[in-house]
């Protein structure tokens, strides 16, 4: 899938080599790349213009990457890949929920991070709700922290789960297909199959419908995919 | 016979059943006695037969003397009066015993109801006897007894109230602070100090009449004497053996509470330590982690794009024995901080489906440990539920030991199936090694443990131990399956699983 303009990435991580080497490899695919190797550097290179996505590196010196992620996201819904030294099972990493797209855990390989970028640019135009979603009296979703509350009590949803979701709140009412949903939820590198989408809307509905059997948001369209509704019940 | 008589006489026995106080004393001090003897008459009877005695002997004397002398002119008349009147008087000394026993043993009922109240640890209100002769003081002396029952009561249950609030937490200060002034409001001290440390150093104070009355006793725990308490009561309250007693409980309650706040306090100061120290050792693995896996990325990067750049390149065996061991020392690092994780509890895996299959064979690509492999996969459709990152870090552990273990050009057999009953997938990764040996089977799961037969400084040994716990993290189990002819060691992972999906 080429893009008619290249798509812009600033790297931000304060090991020089692993810089120059990244920018050469992202260029080598087609991106449009700045690097910056601080805190205060990525700010600077803001002022010159926006980039579709942000790949930082959170234990870089001077400005904290929390903070600087923080940053980011209180100006604009621009999505950031985490590359850390920390991985997703790290009670921490429950910090960076709020700013990160997505975690790739150092080391990487290469093309499970190009699979990664690319998942992450799929849903670019699909604005992310910073708020919460409330789509009938017993359920409301709160995607930028990775929750929902069902019937007045708290679910968390796992990556995976955040990501489908986000695709269907966009297009919310709308028929969303299931190749669609198999390529937001999974990089290319997982092979994933459909049938992991009807697995996890399954799993999906045990979490957040009241009685999943008889669902009242998520609704499957046979041979085509899934809708997400506001509530019928809903007065 | 008639009522004047009655009257007359009934006013004339009372001063006389009045003057015998005695007789109910007595048999108060009889029934306190313990071996109070269960044949004496009883003090009712003893009053009535008094009372018939007294009205009657004297008209018998005065009928014997009338017939004796035989002043009556008749005895035909004289005889039958006299007798008549021995039974009228008969008869009016048992009324006016009635009535007296009646009058005389209410206020002593009382007495003894409130007595036995009192025995039976409930004080009841004070009994009301008028007058001052000794049923009236016997009153008082019991409601005197009976108030000071129920003051010690109320000291002991104050007293109860007040030790089963002193929570070691709460550190010996404030637990010396609490009691000194619990001390003050149970027993109504004017002033009260407890003093840890050697209670001779505090010298004893003697009573002098008017003053305040010096109080003291000492805090023990066990058989050591941590201090002593002393204080002063009103000069005019009144301080008894059992007031002591209920003082020497407390202060040793006391003793008991601040021997255990020390010792909760060690207990916390090097809990904080720990917690330092462990908080240290996780910034500094954490630390150490970045700084390695930071290179580490780039020369797994650098290897890619040389490799990337010709065909020679792509061929050349050292730039994959690089690329290779890159990624081998990244898992080693990472598998160590997951240890650290582990155990500071501080691990929350995501619980996303996941196909096995792939990752199996993913893993085992990524061994690159060109043995034979064999992956047979009877759970077609099903998917596990776990966190991907950890079930790689597994599976990479589990294929790395058979392929160790599995002796040289050893095969190693993956065979994934499911259990429908409970929605589990078991990944079983058996190799054709020696197997485990029956010494070893017990502490396999433990850290830093090897195989005995294997020679040390392979491995980490802490492969099965994260596998394990990591499993656990995520509702999974892993085992050693029993021994088979023929085959080496073959382990089990489980992990939640979900049956074949459709669109549904």
């Amino acid at each position: 899938m080429m893009e008619h303009r290249p798509r812009r990435i600033l790297l931000v991580d304060d090991d020089p080599s692993l810089l120059v080497v990244l920018a050469e490899q992202l260029r080598d695919d087609g991106y449009e790349v700045a690097t910056a190797r601080d805190g205060q550097e990525a700010l600077r290179r803001l002022e010159a213009g926006w980039p579709d996505l942000i790949l930082l590196d959170l234990m870089m010196p001077r400005v904290d990457g929390l903070a600087f992620a923080r940053h980011i996201k209180a100006e604009a819904d621009l999505p950031i890949i985490v590359l850390s030294a920390i991985d997703t099972a790290d009670s921490k990493a429950r910090l960076l929920d709020e700013v990160a797209e997505d975690y790739v855990a150092k080391p990487f390989h290469y093309p499970e991070l190009r699979a990664r970028i690319q998942r992450v640019l799929r849903r670019l135009g699909d604005r992310i709700p910073r708020q919460s979603v409330v789509l009938g009296p017993d359920l409301t979703l709160d995607l930028y922290r990775r929750a929902a509350t069902v019937a007045g009590k708290e679910v968390r949803l796992t990556p995976t789960e955040s990501r489908l979701l986000q695709a269907l709140v966009a297009h919310l009412g709308e028929i969303v297909a299931t190749e669609t949903l198999l390529s937001r939820g999974w990089a290319e590198t997982e092979e994933a199959e459909p049938s992991y989408v009807w697995v996890s809307m399954r799993r999906l509905r045990q979490k957040i419908e009241v009685s999943p059997d008889r669902p009242n948001y998520l609704l499957t369209v046979r041979g085509a995919g899934y809708r997400l509704v506001a509530s019928r019940q809903d007065v | 016979m008639s009522d004047r008589p009655t009257d007359a006489d009934a006013t004339a026995a009372r001063p006389d059943a009045a003057a015998r106080p005695d007789a109910p004393a007595d048999r108060l001090d009889d029934s306190r006695g313990p071996e109070a003897p269960s044949n004496a008459p009883s003090f009712r009877v003893l009053l009535t037969a008094g009372l018939i005695v007294s009205a009657t002997l004297p008209i018998a004397a005065f009928g014997a003397i009338l017939i004796l002398t035989r002043l009556g002119t008749d005895d035909q008349v004289v005889v039958p009066l006299v007798i008549g009147a021995i039974v009228a008087a008969a008869f009016f000394g048992l009324l006016v015993a009635a009535v007296a026993v009646a009058g005389l043993t209410a206020p002593l009922r009382r007495i003894t109801t409130a007595v036995e109240r009192v025995a039976a640890g409930e004080p009841g209100p004070p009994i009301h006897v008028s007058g001052d002769d000794e049923l009236a003081r016997l009153a008082e002396s019991h409601n005197r007894i009976a108030a000071e029952a129920g003051r010690r009561n109320r000291e002991l249950g104050a007293l109860l109230v007040a030790v089963a609030r002193y929570n070691p937490d709460r550190g010996v200060d404030a637990l010396r602070v609490q009691a000194e002034s619990d001390a003050c409001a149970i027993y109504g001290l004017i002033d009260c100090s407890v003093w840890l440390g050697d209670p001779e150093a505090i010298s004893r104070e003697e009573a002098i009449p008017g003053d305040p009355r010096p109080v003291r006793a000492e805090v023990r725990s066990g058989g050591d004497t941590l201090g002593v308490l002393v204080g002063h009561l009103p000069a005019t309250r009144a301080w008894e053996r059992a007031d002591q007693d209920l003082l020497d409980l407390f202060t040793s309650e006391v003793g008991v509470a601040l021997r255990n706040a020390e010792l909760f306090g060690q207990i916390e100061s090097q809990n904080a330590r720990l917690v330092e120290l462990d908080a240290a050792k996780d910034e500094f693995l954490r630390g150490v982690s970045h700084n390695l896996q930071t290179p580490l990325t780039s020369i797994r990067a650098y290897v890619d794009q040389l490799r990337a750049a010709s065909e020679e390149a792509a061929q050349d065996r050292r730039l994959l024995i690089v690329a290779e061991q890159a990624d081998r020392l990244t898992r080693l690092v990472r598998q160590l901080l997951t240890v650290t994780r582990l155990e500071a509890g501080v691990l929350r895996p995501e619980a996303e489906v996941i196909a096995m299959s792939p990752r199996v064979r993913r893993a085992w690509e990524a061994l690159n440990a060109g043995s034979e492999f064999e992956l047979r996969d009877e759970a077609r459709g099903w998917l596990a539920v776990g966190d991907p990152d950890q079930v790689d870090q597994v599976l990479w552990a589990l294929l790395d030991n058979a392929v160790k273990y599995g002796g040289r050009n050893g095969k190693v057999e993956v065979l994934i199936a499911a259990d429908e009953t409970i929605d589990r997938l078991h990944v079983t990764i058996a190799d054709h090694g020696p197997g485990v040996s029956e010494a070893d089977r017990d502490r396999l799961f433990t850290r830093f443990s090897r195989g005995a037969t294997q020679a040390s400084g392979e491995g980490t040994g802490l492969g099965l131990y994260v596998s394990r716990q990591l499993l656990l993290t995520m509702g999974g189990e892993l085992w050693l399956e029993p021994a088979r002819d023929g085959l080496g060691a073959a382990f089990t992972l489980s992990l939640p699983g979900e049956p074949p999906g459709d669109e549904g």
